[in-house]
């Protein structure tokens, strides 16, 4: 099942589309990434999915549900959600904090010990969180968000700010919420390198518009990028390589396109049979190239 | 659900410097309605009555709509800071129930000022003017109609404070409507203002009732206000996005 689904999802202020016919579509039990340059859309989608701005065209599925004003309560009974930045009152505690949102969310008080736990704030939630770091903040608020047990949970880039030591923390927390919690995540970054070790599934949007939705592992598969290759006798692989090859810097180099693996097997054993192969060497793009390419950021 | 609104947003006021001026404010009006009536004893000859002109010439006038703003613009301030309306409004409440929590709270908080400015009316005609026995009971009927014709006044400045992400525009907004409210109050135009309400509710700077034989029109009108000003919210809350 999707646990969050949208169909041409479109935001227009004035002339302006900030988010252009997005079709999002989140696996349950998944961690999906939703990563974009800044001001690429993703925070208005994310509020659009939690009804805090009202979209101008195309669907919202929830849980299995079209989302609708009648029954739109319901749904954010079972969504958790920390959009932007902590939300929090700095002149109470942590535990204060946690009380207020048990309370709009009509949830036992003995609920705020478990997801204290979960954080591992429970040491501090007597301090008033004007006292706490960034990264205490951002934990209060994945508590906030994870009261009352959401299967869902929405996070606008909760790693925003965070040192290397608080970055690693929160991954793993997020990580571990389809375990821990049975939560679907849906979280955005301006960042795929912070991304790829705890999410799944990705999707990559850039100037409103999705350029890719789909497992990491697909993402990884536009990774394949050039070869590069020295034969002894240069002037006997060129009748081989004909026009796919392009001299390199080095006498005898040669750089081909990426191709399937089975035709540069084949062209690898007729180069060494009459060039002879003396260096062969893949390139493969990182995640963060990959990323770059498809936002056309690469040149900036 | 209003309830648990209620319950969270009483929270909220936990250690919040917002007392401080609930103390103060009809404090100064306290202190300077006692001196001024001791000043001026050959002149205001009815006792409690003259003392209550004394005390609600600057408290009903220039001091009550302020501070209500004060209360309203606070709740405000403590959603717009850190995006924490993005997370009461992703909360299962309706969200016209967040803003009437927010209406209930600040009323609640008018009526403690209220009777905060009866005990200091008291202790000050009692120890500060040396009046003799108690006040007449007019006086709880005026505060209790004070606070009927602040409900318009709270629901407007709740609705100001939550359009315009700014502590002192709404305050300074609610001192002009007050000026203009005393401005129409004295050309018979009251009604027609939602300021000018609790001036005339309190009876204030008068010895004899200015509503005797008119009560129903400054109910009539209260309602009026007050209808308008939850129906604009309600709209704006349901209708606009959320800017936090």
């Amino acid at each position: 099942m999707q646990i969050v689904e949208t169909k041409e999802l479109t935001k227009r202020y004035g002339a302006s589309t900030v988010v252009n016919q997005v079709s999002l579509s989140v696996p349950e039990g998944s961690v999906y990434g939703f990563i974009g340059p800044n001001g690429a859309g993703k925070s208005t989608t994310m509020k659009m999915l939690l009804g805090l701005v009202k979209p101008s065209g195309g669907e919202i599925h929830l849980l299995g549900k079209q989302m609708n004003e009648r029954n739109r309560l319901e749904l954010l009974r079972q969504t958790g959600s920390l959009i932007e930045s902590p939300s929090c009152y700095g002149h109470l505690t942590g535990e204060e904090n946690l009380q207020i949102v048990a309370e709009l969310k009509n949830v036992p008080k003995k609920d705020i010990d478990r997801v204290l736990e979960i954080v591992e704030l429970t040491d501090s939630r007597k301090r008033q969180v004007k006292q706490y770091s960034l990264g205490m903040r951002q934990r209060l608020g994945i508590a906030q968000a994870l009261l009352g047990n959401p299967k869902l949970l929405i996070l606008d880039e909760p790693t925003n700010g965070l040192d290397p030591s608080g970055i690693q923390q929160m991954r793993s927390l997020i990580r571990d919420m389809p375990n821990r919690c049975g939560a679907t995540v849906l979280i955005s970054s301006h960042l795929l390198s912070e991304m790829e070790q705890m999410v799944d599934w990705v999707g990559i949007i850039n100037h409103g518009q999705l350029l890719f939705q789909g497992e990491l592992a697909a993402l990884r598969q536009h990774s394949q990028g050039d070869i590069s290759l020295r034969v002894l006798c240069p002037e006997k692989a060129l009748p081989i390589l004909g026009k796919l090859a392009k001299p390199d810097r080095e006498p005898g180099a040669f750089r081909l396109p990426a191709m399937r693996e089975d035709s540069l097997a084949e062209l690898v054993r007729r180069l060494s049979v009459e060039a002879g192969v003396v260096e062969l060497n893949r390139h493969t793009k990182s995640l963060e190239e990959i990323f770059l390419s498809l936002t056309g950021e690469e040149s900036k | 659900m209003l309830l648990r609104c209620i319950r969270a947003e009483n929270r909220k006021l936990r250690r919040s410097p917002i007392w401080l001026l609930f103390l103060a404010v009809p404090a100064i009006s306290a202190v300077y309605g006692t001196f001024n009536y001791k000043m001026n004893l050959e002149i205001l000859t009815h006792g409690w009555y003259d003392l209550w002109t004394q005390y609600t010439l600057f408290y009903a006038i220039f001091f009550f709509a302020p501070l209500i703003g004060v209360y309203a613009a606070y709740l405000w301030r403590l959603e717009h800071r850190g995006h924490n309306w993005n997370l009461i409004m992703t909360a299962p409440v309706r969200p016209f129930c967040l803003y009437f929590a927010k209406f209930c709270v600040v009323t609640k908080m008018a009526i403690l000022t209220q009777l905060w400015l009866l005990v200091l009316f008291v202790m000050g005609g009692k120890f500060g003017a040396k009046l003799p026995g108690f006040p007449p009971p007019e006086i709880v009927l005026w505060l209790l109609r004070g606070i009927i014709g602040g409900l318009a006044i709270i629901a407007l400045q709740l609705l100001l404070s939550m359009v315009i992400h700014n502590f002192a525009l709404p305050v300074q907004i609610a001192l002009g409507g007050s000026v203009a409210g005393l401005l129409a109050v004295s050309k018979d135009a009251g009604l027609y203002w939602p300021y000018s309400l609790m001036i005339m509710g309190m009876n204030s700077n008068r010895t004899e009732d200015v509503m005797a034989g008119g009560i129903w029109g400054f109910f009539l009108s209260c309602a009026v206000f007050l209808t308008v000003f939850l129906l604009i919210a309600n709209v704006t809350l349901t209708k606009r996005d959320v800017k936090a």
